[in-house]
């Protein structure tokens, strides 16, 4: 192992660690803000008993999902069943490792970063099928079927915006499309025509591949019970539903850094931008989804194909139409 | 994209809101403002003498839709303060549990000893931390505010009106007449100046009542307005008729508000 390798598993390790650390515990706090800006919403106050003014109340909700009985279907097929809820974690958490924090905080500087974004971000479908089948359950395999139709789906447009800062930046690397919007500007910003209706598309694309309301048709609860969670109980439950929020937090993280610039901004160091950002975007979608109600399988299926596809297409071409012809736009 | 717009409406709405004072009180510290009339839980006041007022009569055990109070008494017996005799209830048990919060038993009450009060019992861990003794319920009268009603005030609002309330009275039992045969009966009851103008009208006004009995039930109504309205016209030229008249109804009333009192206390019973 040359000395290079070495530092760079060494950098991954630490770096890793930090982000994993720093994004599941902001997902803690996070549930806990959802629980209070939901509650506000609805002209309640959310929770306030477990800790001051119910901070610990994440705490609260890990140690009851962790104390109850691990149930496993007789007639499920076991080692599927208990291998779905690590990889959803993995799978979500993984897609963190290229997403820039600040100009040094990154845990691997991929050439191809946005590849891979992309790559792990669609490997999520897997352990939703997973669970889905394994379960045994025909609501559980209602809702991993259509986790498949929602995810692949979802990716076509999920991919075409992407492709929008990648051809404007001119690169795959996401630090590297972070860079370039420091140096010049955030792409929601200009070419707003391209670039603003690229961020609304990869949006809804990452609310549609994280299964967010309103596009929770996996787990539809009116529906489907909870679909591919329906079996699962404690701890397995915890990870499905930390996997979804950290889903989340990543794509908002990814929205950050493709079209609002990442980590760059004025006065502060970079590291507070990005986490504002960030953050900002993640509760928007919260703020989606205690306003918005579920779409129809069909009427989804509809948006993608019909809408969200020509539209992304559209957008990819004025980008590079953008790149090719306007003054100055060429990089 | 009508899609779009209604959602980016939805999410002007929702933030909105958030702006807005929470509905939320938080209840064991804040309580919210109690309604007069909230009925809650149950209280056995002591009567002005510093006893338990209730004479276990057994009215609220008979009454109770759920039949959940039990009322034991071990007879009559003097009162150790004002030395009469007097009937106690020794004991008294209201099962909280299954209570649908009628309120019957405290209107049957004649003698005000049970009343509901505006404040919850506390929740309890088993069925019978809901149960209501003697001792929980004469503390309840004690600790408790008492919510509007008592047994009387029930019971007044029940009560046929009185004789001033002579025309309202009246109207009352005189529809129920309307389908019996004696139709012709009717519409002279229904006049204030009383039983002098029934002859009166029908002598004069003779083919009226015949043509209410031909009809049928069904018909006989808007046949009885006709009557009626003849009848008023001619109870203006008999003045006279009015003092005798005067006299008369009032003792008849008495006895017809006695008459419904006493069925309506058989229904209730019942």
């Amino acid at each position: 192992m040359n000395p290079a390798t070495q530092s760079a598993l060494i950098h991954g390790a630490v770096y890793g660690t930090i982000v994993c650390l720093a994004v599941l515990t902001s997902i803690a706090m996070g549930i806990w803000f959802e629980r209070k800006f939901a509650g506000r919403m609805q002209s309640r106050i959310g929770p306030t008993y477990t800790g001051p003014v119910g901070l610990l109340q994440p705490v609260a909700d890990v140690v009851k999902l962790l104390q109850k009985e691990d149930i496993i279907p007789r007639d499920a097929d076991h080692a599927l069943f208990n291998l779905a809820p690590p990889l959803a974690a993995i799978f979500s958490l993984a897609a963190a490792a290229v997403v820039p924090f600040s100009a040094k905080v990154i845990s691997a500087d991929l050439d191809v970063g946005v590849v891979y974004i992309l790559g792990v971000g669609g490997l999520m479908v897997v352990p939703t099928f997973m669970a889905g089948w394994s379960s045994n359950n025909k609501f559980a395999l209602l809702g991993g079927m259509r986790a498949i139709a929602q995810s692949v789906s979802y990716g076509v447009p999920l991919v075409l915006a992407t492709m929008v800062p990648v051809v404007l930046a001119g690169s795959l690397s996401v630090s590297g499309i972070v860079d370039w919007q420091a140096t010049h500007h955030w792409f929601a910003v200009w070419p707003i025509l391209p670039g603003l209706p690229a961020f609304l598309l990869f949006y809804l694309a990452m609310l549609a591949e994280s299964n967010r309301i309103p596009f929770d048709i996996p787990e539809a609860e009116s529906e489907l019970v909870a679909g591919i969670t329906t079996e699962y109980t404690g701890a397995k439950f915890t990870l499905f539903y930390m996997a979804e929020y950290v889903h989340t937090m990543v794509g908002s993280a990814v929205a950050a850094a493709l079209f609002f610039g990442g980590w760059d901004g004025p006065f502060a160091p970079g590291l507070h931008w990005m986490v504002l950002k960030t953050l900002l975007i993640f509760v928007s979608v919260y703020w989606v989804r205690w306003s918005l109600v579920r779409f129809r399988s069909d009427q989804l299926m509809d948006l993608c194909w019909k809408r969200l596809t020509p539209l992304g297409l559209g957008l990819v071409f004025l980008a590079a139409a953008f790149v090719q012809y306007w003054p100055g736009g060429a990089r | 994209m009508g899609y779009f717009i209604d959602s980016l409406k939805a999410m002007a709405t929702t933030f909105r809101q958030i702006f807005r004072k929470p509905a939320t009180y938080e209840y064991p510290e804040v309580i919210r403002p109690r309604a007069e009339r909230l009925r809650a839980s149950f209280a056995l006041p002591d009567d002005e003498n510093g006893e338990l007022a209730c004479i276990a009569c057994m009215a609220c055990e008979k009454i109770c839709p759920s039949q959940i109070i039990h009322i034991k008494s071990e007879g009559k017996r003097e009162s150790p303060v004002t030395g009469k005799k007097r009937q106690y209830a020794d004991t008294f048990v209201l099962d909280l549990t299954a209570c649908i919060g009628c309120e019957l038993c405290v209107q049957v009450c004649n003698s005000n000893a049970i009343y509901m009060v505006r404040e919850q019992e506390v929740p309890g861990f088993e069925r019978e931390d809901l149960v209501l003794n003697l001792e929980r319920l004469r503390a309840n009268a004690k600790s408790k505010t008492a919510a509007w009603a008592k047994g009387t005030v029930l019971q007044e609002m029940q009560e046929l009106p009185k004789a001033e309330k002579k025309p309202a009275a009246e109207k009352k039992p005189a529809p129920e007449k309307k389908p019996a045969a004696d139709a012709t009966a009717a519409p002279p009851g229904d006049e204030k100046p009383a039983p002098e103008k029934k002859p009166v009208a029908e002598k004069k006004e003779t083919p009226a009542p015949a043509a209410p009995a031909d009809a049928t039930p069904a018909a006989a109504a808007p046949a009885e307005a006709a009557p009626a309205a003849e009848a008023k016209a001619a109870a203006k030229p008999d003045a006279e008729a009015k003092p005798d008249g005067e006299a008369k109804p009032k003792e008849a009333e008495p006895a017809k508000a006695e008459g419904a009192k006493s069925d309506a206390a058989k229904e209730a019973s019942a």
